[in-house]
């Protein structure tokens, strides 16, 4: 240890000391979390509550699967097809249509860039009911099309963000594409979208976690237990006025929720902070 | 730059088009599927098990009326409203419902949503089902019947008897007509049984009363918040009195018992303790605790001994419970109304009201038969005593409000937010009131022109 870095001991420690209590401060919940899953009914209501429970009730994971009015396995899976089908529709679509307000100027293009614009103040509840007649009358009621499709038809907030990202790409980059003879498409497919991985990262991990904590839509479109979602499912333990809610098997079902989304950030973090870097750039 | 072919667009239309087309094609009418003379009616529920235990009882019905299928369909509390809604919206309204949701039965037959049930109770008794007549009334209109009772809960005051016994006193008693259980005589109990600390894990509350919702609690001490033509004239008040000195003093006395007498939980412990929805009461720090009846059902999950006795008398003679009949509803837009009766009157039958019991984990039934059963449903407490409760509970009860007043979920939720001063302490009922009178009087001018 030379002598600049004893100096700075002090303050480096002060640093650390401040970084933990943070951490600390973040993990408490979850830590809380995990602790309730393990216990027993009895002893979730015991107050002052304890941190270590007195018994691991494992079993409660075990439960979550096997209870017949839970049905925890299956609309684990309905929620992933859902989120897995919005985030392939949602960067196809919106990366597609980003494209075109990106690289092309035409008469009117402003105007309607606005207009797309304009659709994210419309509050989803506004939408709501003719969306759903819409779907009805197509006789897609009680089935997970209707969460999936219009992801099909981009989303507002994307294309703003993926538009953004796509001016910052230099136009020689086309010119040069053009010259080698690729096709317009080409200059999407194989030009844009590789060099937009930390703009596609960021979309991909927003669509997806909006998708799968996405409450309203399911609930009205979906009928039949086996089509429900894991939301619907989650807001179920809590729907009794006339009974205590089973919180620890809410908080084990909670846990096992949250690591599809630590996986996908996990995956695409490096990705997702340089695209939250970069889309701040002009 | 580039050019476009006129080809290409068309194309692009076209297959658009196209899409939309296949779509609508394979498309199934989403009207009742019916194969000969079988109809499919849906009874549209909570999801959760108190409520979509129905589904278990369907077998059973479907081999006795081999005509009719049930569907079941559901949603969890928060979006019951919603989803009933956007159903009726799209021509997709479910058959059989109650107002499970916020809104109550007031609302549900202004907006035009109940189907008049007259029509098809020729020859329906109530006496056949063992329903008291009055509480057959509570659901009629004009002398026409919209709702059919299927569940009774009143207000019961539960408590702990642990505390008691370290403090020493007697329980109070299960018989309404006892005279010395008074208010006064809770508040003084209370009093033996309150720590009123700051430290959380050492305070503990004599009593927690939480009898109807906040507009309706006042009626207790006698002081009316809404004039009398409210209950006649399909729940539209043509006044409000919250300025009045008796509903005042109702008011002054009810959030007292958390700031001047001390011996009531203040909201914050109340969450800190239960969480969100949660009875304070189940953590073993509140020894008495008036709340609906519901909340004998989780008796099995209590970490202490727990009592049911009979709400206190309080300055009202006549009314000293709140009771919450949840009835059965047929939506006007149902397409097979004589159908859908057939599956409430089967529902109400004594031997389905008692199964019902058992399978719901211990909902009360309407049907006084069926009763019996129940009041021996709840391990550690004596069935008398509970029947004893529940007959006074009867007998000096006045219905929910929730289910009297039109729009009333959002009345009630502007006294949430316009009293949550008062509940937290931060102002005096006395200068909250005539604030919540004035926005009180404009929603209703709002929502009852």
């Amino acid at each position: 240890m030379n002598r600049a870095e004893i100096k700075q001991l002090p303050s480096r420690l002060l640093l650390f000391l401040i970084l933990l209590a943070v951490t600390a401060a973040m993990l408490a919940p979850l830590v809380f979390m995990l602790s309730t899953a393990l216990k027993t009914t009895k002893e979730m209501l015991v107050y002052p509550p304890r941190w270590i429970p007195e018994v691991f009730a494992w079993s409660n994971f075990r439960e979550l699967f096997a209870n017949s009015d839970i049905k925890f396995g299956q609309q684990y899976a309905n929620s992933l097809i859902v989120a897995v089908f919005s985030v392939v529709g949602t960067v196809i679509s919106s990366s597609l249509v980003a494209f075109g307000f990106a690289r092309y100027r035409a008469k009117g293009s402003g105007f309607l860039f606005m207009l797309v614009l304009s659709t994210l103040m419309l509050p989803y509840p506004a939408i709501m009911i003719p969306q759903f007649l819409l779907f009805t009358k197509l006789g897609l009621h009680d089935s997970l099309l209707p969460l999936i499709l219009p992801s099909f038809f981009g989303s507002a907030y994307m294309i703003f963000l993926l538009r953004q990202f796509f001016t910052t790409l230099p136009g020689e980059l086309y010119d040069a594409g053009r010259i080698d003879g690729c096709s317009e498409f080409r200059l999407y497919w194989n030009l844009t979208l590789p060099l937009a991985g930390p703009a596609l990262a960021t979309v991909s991990i927003f669509s997806f976690i909006w998708s799968w904590n996405d409450l309203l839509s399911p609930v009205l479109y979906l009928d039949s237990q086996e089509n429900f979602t894991l939301p619907i499912g989650m807001a179920a333990m809590l729907s009794s006025k006339f009974r205590i809610a089973p919180w620890n098997l809410l908080m084990a079902a909670s846990l096992l929720s949250t690591l599809p989304i630590v996986v996908i950030f996990a995956l695409a973090q490096r990705r997702f902070v340089q695209g939250i870097v970069l889309t701040g750039i002009k | 730059m580039i050019k476009k072919t006129k080809g290409s667009k068309t194309a692009v239309i076209l297959a658009s088009v196209l899409l939309v087309f296949t779509l609508a094609a394979t498309a199934c009418g989403g009207g009742s599927g019916g194969k000969g003379d079988t109809v499919t009616i849906t009874h549209y529920t909570i999801d959760s098990p108190d409520r979509t235990f129905v589904e278990k009882l369907i077998p059973d019905f479907e081999a006795k009326h081999p005509n009719i299928k049930v569907k079941v369909t559901k949603a969890p509390y928060e979006q019951f409203d919603s989803k009933l809604q956007s159903s009726i919206a799209a021509h997709n309204a479910p058959d059989v419902t109650s107002h499970w949701g916020y809104g109550g039965f007031m609302e549900y037959y202004n907006k035009g949503m109940l189907a008049d049930m007259t029509p098809l109770m020729d020859g329906f008794k109530a006496s056949d089902y063992n329903i008291p007549e009055d509480v057959m009334n509570i659901y009629k209109v004009d002398g026409k019947t919209y709702g059919i009772p299927l569940n009774s809960y009143v207000t019961v005051m539960l408590y702990n008897k642990d505390l008691f016994d370290k403090a020493g006193l007697p329980y109070p008693p299960t018989d309404y007509e006892d005279k010395s259980w008074t208010f006064d005589k809770m508040v003084e109990y209370a009093k033996k049984m309150t720590v009123d600390s700051t430290d959380i894990s050492k305070a503990q509350y004599g009593v927690d009363f939480g009898w109807g919702e906040r507009d309706q609690r006042p009626q207790y001490f006698g002081a009316d918040v809404y004039s009398e033509d409210t209950w006649t004239n399909g729940g539209k008040p043509s006044q409000v009195n919250l300025t009045k000195p008796e509903v005042v003093a109702a008011y002054e006395k009810i959030y007292g018992l958390i700031y001047d007498q001390k011996v009531s939980p203040t909201p914050a412990f109340s969450k800190s303790v239960s969480g969100q929805f949660g009875d304070p009461f189940l953590s073993g720090k509140i020894a008495m605790s008036v709340v609906g009846s519901w909340s004998l059902a989780a008796s099995s999950n209590f970490n202490f001994k727990v009592g049911v006795a009979a709400v206190p008398q309080g300055p009202n003679p006549k009314v000293r419970s709140v009771l919450y009949v949840d009835p059965l509803f047929i939506l006007k837009d149902s397409k097979h109304p004589k159908e859908a009766f057939e599956w409430i009157k089967y529902l109400l039958t004594t031997d389905v009201q008692e199964k019902s019991i058992e399978l719901s984990g211990g909902n009360p039934p309407v049907n006084q038969k069926a009763a019996d059963k129940y009041y021996s449903n709840f391990e550690g407490i004596d069935p008398e005593q509970i029947k004893q409760v529940f007959e006074g509970a009867y007998k000096y009860g006045f219905e929910s409000y929730n289910h009297l007043i039109s729009n009333y979920s959002q009345i009630n939720e502007l006294f949430i937010n316009e009293l949550a001063g008062v509940e937290n302490g931060d102002k005096k009922a006395s200068e909250a009131l005539p604030g919540i009178q004035e926005k009180l009087q404009k929603l209703l001018e709002r929502v009852n022109k």
